[in-house]
C-alpha cells in the first residue's frame, strides 16, 4: 500500500511535469513564428538607378536624452520617396539592434513611403513600429524627430511629415506622441536643436 | 472616418460657439458648456461647496468668470502608461501627483478640478473636449516617464495645422489647431513652471511636445512629467518629491493668474 502522502506527492510531481511540457511547447511555438516571421522578410532588389552613399543619421540616445548626427553607407536609390524609405530604415536598423542607443521592438519598420504633394511625405509604419515602441513623452518625442530629420537631411523639398501605422491613422505612438497632425519639418529642426 | 469625426467635433465646438453668441451671452470665443454636469468624470469645483445652493443663472455666470485649474493625472484604466516596475504604473503615480496638486492650488485659493478622480478611461479627445466645455483658465497635464532624472516641462508644439495661422482667421477652428491662440501663454506657463522648480532645486528640463491632446485646448496648456531618480523607480512614489513637484506648480500658476492676458 502506498502511504497517501507518497501518492499526492507523485501527483503533485507529475502535474509539474504536464505544466512544463506545455510551457515548453508554447515556447518553441512562439520561437518558431518569431523564426518565420523573420524568414518571410523577402529581400527586394534595389530600384533601379541610385548609388551606395554616406548618409547623415540623427541617432536618439536615451542614456543622453540627446540626438547626435552619425554617418552611415547606404544604397540611396534616386527616387525621393525610395531615398526617404532607405534613410529611415537606416536609422530603425540602429534602434532594433542590441544593444541599442534608442531600443526598438523588432519588426519596428516602413512599409511605405507616399508623396501628398510635392512637399508633403506619409510615412506609412509597420505594426511593432508602434506597439513595441516604450511608452514616454520623451522616447516617443525623441523617435519622431530623429526620423523626420534624418528625412529631411537626406531628401530635399518636404516640409511637412505624416505617420501611419499599418496604413491607418493612430492616435499617438505609445500613448504620447501625436500622430494624427502633419508636422512641419522646420519646427521639428527647431525642436531637435533642443536635443543636440 | 477619424478625419470627419476630428472635422465634425471641431464643427461642433465653433457652432456651439456660435449658437452661444446668437442666445446673448457674454461668453467670448468659449463654447457653452451644457447646464448640467458637462461630465461624469469631472469632479464638482472644490472651491464651490455651494454651487446647489446657487441658481442656475448665477452659476453659469461664475463659471464664466471663475479661473478653474484643470489637472489631468494622465492615462487610467486599461491605458496603464509607462510600466516602471510590476506594481508600478504610470497611471497611478499621475494620480497620486494630481491629488497633491490640487490640494496645493486649494491652500493658495485657487479653483481647481480634477480630470479623473479615479482609475478611469478618458480617451485623449474627451479630455480635451471636457477642458474646453469647462471653459478652464489652465489644462496641467501630469505625466511620469522614462528616461532620465528629475521634472520636464513640456508646452505645446505647433503641428502643421496650428502654424498655418490662416486656418484661424474665422471661428471654425481645427480640432488640431485649438492650442494655437493660447500658444503664447502656454509658453509662457511652461517657463514660469520650470523656473519655480528650479527654485526647489529640481533637475529641470522645458521642452516642447507634440502631445496629445496639448494642440486641442483652447486656453494654456502644459504637461508636466516626472523622472525617476537614476535608478530608483521607487523615488516616483515619493511624497515627499510628489509634494515639491506640486507645491512648485502651483506657486508658478498662481503667479501667472495675476498676469495681463490671464482669464480671471
Amino acid at each position: 500500500m502506498i502511504p497517501r502522502h507518497f501518492q499526492i506527492a507523485i501527483m503533485m510531481l507529475l502535474l509539474a511535469i504536464f505544466i512544463s511540457g506545455v510551457f515548453i511547447i508554447q515556447w518553441r511555438h512562439r520561437e518558431q513564428s518569431f523564426t518565420q516571421q523573420e524568414a518571410s522578410v523577402v529581400p527586394v532588389s534595389p530600384a533601379p538607378g541610385g548609388s551606395q552613399e554616406k548618409i547623415q543619421l540623427l541617432v536618439a540616445y536615451d542614456d543622453d536624452q540627446a540626438l547626435r548626427w552619425r554617418e552611415a553607407e547606404v544604397f540611396m536609390p534616386v527616387d525621393r520617396g525610395l531615398r526617404a524609405r532607405e534613410a529611415m530604415r537606416a536609422l530603425l536598423a540602429q534602434y532594433v539592434q542590441r544593444p541599442s542607443p534608442h531600443p526598438m521592438a523588432r519588426g519596428a519598420d516602413i512599409r511605405n513611403v507616399y508623396f501628398l504633394g510635392a512637399d508633403t511625405l506619409v510615412i506609412d509604419t509597420t505594426a511593432p513600429f508602434a506597439d513595441g515602441h516604450p511608452s514616454g513623452i520623451l522616447l516617443e518625442e525623441m523617435t519622431l524627430a530623429s526620423l523626420i530629420e534624418t528625412i529631411s537631411a537626406n531628401v530635399e523639398g518636404i516640409n511637412k511629415v505624416k505617420f501611419l501605422v499599418e496604413g491607418k491613422e493612430r492616435e499617438t505612438l505609445a500613448g504620447h506622441a501625436d500622430l494624427m497632425c502633419f508636422y512641419q519639418t522646420a519646427t521639428v529642426h527647431e525642436l531637435a536643436q533642443e536635443f543636440q | 472616418m477619424r478625419w470627419t469625426s476630428r472635422r465634425f467635433k471641431a464643427l461642433a465646438l465653433t457652432i456651439s460657439t456660435a449658437c452661444v453668441f446668437a442666445g446673448g451671452l457674454k461668453t467670448g470665443a468659449y463654447p457653452q458648456a451644457p447646464a448640467a454636469s458637462p461630465s461624469q468624470q469631472v469632479a464638482a469645483p472644490s472651491a464651490s461647496p455651494a454651487d446647489a445652493a446657487q441658481n442656475p443663472a448665477e452659476k453659469q455666470k461664475r463659471m464664466q468668470t471663475e479661473f478653474v485649474v484643470l489637472i489631468d493625472a494622465s492615462h487610467g484604466g486599461d491605458d496603464r502608461g509607462v510600466v516602471f516596475a510590476p506594481r508600478i504604473f504610470e497611471k497611478d503615480i499621475t494620480l497620486a501627483l494630481a491629488r497633491d496638486l490640487r490640494r496645493e492650488l486649494e491652500d493658495r485659493g485657487i479653483p481647481v478640478r480634477l480630470l479623473r478622480e479615479s482609475d478611469s478611461n478618458i480617451s485623449l479627445d474627451r479630455r480635451a473636449e471636457i477642458a474646453n466645455e469647462q471653459r478652464v483658465g489652465i489644462y496641467v497635464a501630469l505625466h511620469a516617464g522614462f528616461p532620465g532624472r528629475g521634472v520636464r516641462v513640456y508646452s505645446p508644439m505647433a503641428s502643421a495645422s496650428i502654424a498655418n495661422k490662416d486656418a484661424n482667421k474665422d471661428r471654425f477652428v481645427p480640432w488640431e489647431s485649438a492650442q494655437s491662440a493660447s500658444l503664447e501663454r502656454s509658453k509662457a506657463l511652461a517657463k514660469t513652471v520650470s523656473r519655480e522648480l528650479k527654485k526647489k532645486n529640481f533637475d529641470v528640463s522645458s521642452l516642447r511636445a507634440p502631445l496629445r491632446p496639448l494642440n486641442s485646448i483652447l486656453e494654456p496648456a502644459i504637461a508636466v512629467e516626472l523622472s525617476p531618480e537614476k535608478g530608483e523607480i521607487r523615488s516616483l512614489e515619493s511624497a515627499r518629491r510628489q509634494n515639491g513637484v506640486a507645491s512648485a506648480i502651483a506657486s508658478a500658476i498662481a503667479q501667472m493668474r495675476g498676469q495681463p492676458g490671464a482669464r480671471p
